[in-house]
């Protein structure tokens, strides 16, 4: 199969925790041959290869004989994710050449384990394309992986209660709703490891403590949008003086004070809505005394 | 000599039955006149005819699958002259291609040799194998292909077999070959196309049911029917075009207007109908062999080489390299624009191609725009590499008729924009189903129990 290998989304803690999956562990998988890729398996059993990530670019350093590789830590709400990028990987290492930090990048690669001695295991992201973006695209990534963990969490917890193991396990997730691929992971990941109780819970209070920040930046910017609407007012009482002031000359007054176009004409049209204001003729606005 | 060969030919009669008819005899003689061993002979023959041959249903043909058997009753059948090629001397001259069911479904066939049976008759196919051709699965009997007929077969009858199954529009793909379905008309128009060099009306459109769009065809009149309306179709003939399935109108297909009283009970109105289809998981694209005009979204997470401004052929509209068209020769180029990318949700991946006029919206710059890039920049890639730090990571919506293949989806993009999103109501989504914190639920329980002293 030439089929491209999908890009997770998970987050750093996650990743970080993930350990190699032999292919001899997946008895569904008829198809595996020396072509196929190396997968790893999360605590949660997540399976994965090539990953999609979007955070915070917080240290860069050139390593290697020649420097000719870089080193990077991308973080995330959870903790944060090492990134290499070599010779074979030209593309994202001219961008690391280039970038400064900090900075939020959307980065797509391949997971790596290293395993120097038995115990000791280091699994980081081999990059394949990599970008600035916007902090926006950041905040949805960090919602769109949210959303996939948190089913997955549910799955898991769902997969533990039902005791089920093996085959039966993996039709019952099946039957549940879970793909394929989860519902086989999950019933590795429970034959490995177990309940990771502590792991799950560790996660749940990373993402909601960080979903919380979005929560009130949002209200943060709805206070700020009613601030911005009381201000339009105040400016329109200051300027119209009773008399009614000429639209055009208004709105860029209130835009040379910073207020976005849109929500002084939304303010105006929500008071002549209201009939809190009318138009004595066409193009002058006046307060209704 | 003889006395040697004789049990490994009983054995071969007995695996693959009458050896002389089928040549299989001729070419184990082949063998042994190569002195080849009797031993390793049979061996080989059974290795190619024979062997561990699979029975396969109708239903679990694949593409490129070889040497199974399958047996099925003829539900149409017919014969084609082949031109003979030039320098090619001998050769089959006679197609005869059909359609062959079983209780499971039809699938067209193309045969090399004439067939012993004909319309309404069972027959057995022992190495068959399947082919793609014109988008669609198709049995081919070969040479090498043992046919014969089966006289006491227990399959449906004719009748039964060729009743065309009642479908919804999710459900028809690339193994039907004549459906019924109800469905809903949400576009029409009428256009004339050239057919045998006559000019044809036609009337085309979109149907939709509650399950899923699709385009049709009709090549006959359609009275009285207009978009809005609600229609049985009986008999209607599956056509495939690039990838996706069509709905064909023909003389046999009956089609006619389902009364008010009934379209109350059907699961879609046309309101419902025409609505903009809801957003799907890349994934579930992905569990299609193709879908018509759905939407989707995720991160355009690589910008694939051949992406950018390129040169097309001013004859066939071919991609070129270095003005050389690989049928035209040497030709003007024609310049155009386009973007292959890679869009990944994290449920699956699709290949995404975005022509011109959506690679300049997205884009933001016009062919002449990139063009002038293109001439002021040393790199020829400078358009590719510019695209990429533009639209690497990011969220992209789009719209457009998808198809599965040898390398995953393809998506072939009808217009694109960025997906709004709603944070807050993710956020208290997200929050709820995330639960109250461990804290809170410690003291919830601590209260409990000062409550009940």
């Amino acid at each position: 199969m030439l089929k491209r290998e999908v890009a997770k989304r998970v987050f750093a803690k996650e990743f970080e925790a993930c350990r190699e999956l032999e292919k001899s562990e997946r008895p569904a998988y008829e198809t595996a041959d020396s072509k196929t890729p190396n997968f790893l398996i999360s605590p949660l059993g997540l399976i994965l290869n090539r990953v999609f990530i979007a955070g915070v670019l917080t240290e860069l350093d050139s390593i290697g004989i020649q420097n000719d590789m870089w080193k990077a830590r991308i973080a995330d709400p959870t903790g944060a994710f090492t990134v290499y990028a070599g010779q074979f990987q030209p593309d994202a290492s001219i961008f690391f050449s280039t970038v400064q930090v900090p900075a939020f990048i959307a980065l797509t690669g391949k997971a790596r384990v290293y395993e120097p001695e038995p115990g000791s295991v280091f699994i980081s992201i081999r990059a394949e394309e990599v970008n600035v973006v916007g902090e926006d695209i950041r905040n949805r990534w960090v919602l769109d992986t949210a959303e996939q963990t948190i089913d997955r969490l549910e799955a898991f917890s769902d997969a533990l209660v039902s005791r089920y193991r093996g085959e039966t396990l993996r039709e019952y997730l099946l039957d549940r709703g879970a793909s394929e691929e989860l519902a086989e992971g999950i019933s590795i990941a429970i034959e490995r490891e177990g309940a990771p109780q502590e792991f799950a819970k560790q996660l749940r209070i990373s993402i909601r403590e960080w979903i919380r920040t979005l929560n009130l930046e949002s209200e943060d910017t709805a206070k700020a949008r009613a601030d911005q609407k009381e201000f339009v007012l105040e400016l329109l009482r200051e300027m119209e003086g009773g008399k009614g002031i000429d639209y055009a000359i208004f709105v860029d007054t209130a835009v040379s004070r910073g207020v976005p176009e849109e929500t002084v004409e939304e303010v105006v049209l929500s008071l002549l809505a209201g009939g809190q204001c009318y138009e004595p003729k066409i193009g002058i606005i006046k307060l209704v005394a | 000599m003889d006395e040697k060969i004789a049990p490994h030919l009983e054995e071969l009669t007995r695996a693959l039955g009458d050896l002389e008819k089928t040549g299989i005899r001729a070419e184990f003689d082949k063998l042994l006149a190569f002195r080849v061993s009797p031993e390793v002979a049979k061996e080989t023959i059974l290795r190619r005819y024979g062997g561990k041959r699979k029975i396969i249903k109708v239903k679990d043909l694949s593409v490129s699958l070889k040497n199974f058997e399958i047996t099925g009753r003829i539900l149409d059948i017919g014969e084609k002259e082949l031109r003979p090629q030039e320098g090619v001397k001998e050769g089959p001259s006679k197609l005869y291609t059909g359609v062959l069911a079983d209780e499971t479904g039809p699938v067209m066939f193309s045969s090399w040799k004439e067939l012993p049976g004909s319309v309404g008759d069972v027959i057995n196919i022992k190495n068959a194998y399947t082919r793609l051709w014109q988008n669609r699965i198709r049995l081919s009997i070969g040479e090498q292909s043992l046919v014969s007929k089966i006289y006491d077969s227990s399959l449906p009858q004719l009748s039964e077999l060729s009743k065309t199954p009642a479908k919804k529009l999710i459900d028809i793909g690339a193994a039907d070959y004549s459906i019924s379905t109800t469905a809903c008309v949400v576009q029409l128009s009428h256009r004339e196309v050239p057919v045998r060099g006559k000019q044809s009306k036609v009337i085309s459109g979109v149907l939709a049911d509650e399950t899923a769009r699709l385009p049709f065809t009709a090549w006959i009149k359609l009275p009285g029917i207009d978009i809005g309306s609600i229609i049985r179709i009986e008999r209607a003939q599956v056509h495939m075009f690039r990838g996706m399935p069509s709905i064909n109108l023909v003389s046999s297909t009956k089609v006619s207007s389902v009364s008010s009283e009934e379209a109350e009970n059907l699961a879609f109105t046309f309101e419902s109908a025409a609505k903009d289809p809801a957003p799907l998981k890349i994934e579930e694209i992905a569990s299609r062999d193709s879908m018509f005009d759905v939407i989707t979204s995720g991160n355009v997470i690589s910008v694939r080489p051949g992406s950018g401004i390129i040169s097309r052929c001013s004859e066939c509209s071919r991609v070129i390299q270095k003005a050389n068209c690989r049928v035209h020769g040497k030709v003007e180029g024609v310049r155009d624009m386009r973007i292959k990318a890679v869009l990944d949700d994290g449920t699956e991946s699709m290949s995404v191609m975005f022509p011109r006029e959506l690679a300049e919206t997205i884009y933001g710059k016009t062919l002449e725009e990139a063009e002038q890039l293109m001439f002021s920049d040393i790199s020829k890639d400078a358009v590719y590499e510019d695209l990429r730090r533009f639209l690497t990571g990011r969220y992209l919506a789009v719209r457009g008729n998808s198809s599965y293949g040898e390398y995953g989806v393809s998506f072939v993009a009808e217009s694109a924009w960025v997906p709004e999103d709603d944070i807050a109501v993710r956020v208290v989504e997200l929050l709820r189903r995330l639960g109250p914190d461990e804290e809170d639920q410690g003291s919830e329980f601590s209260g409990g129990g000062i409550n009940l002293a």
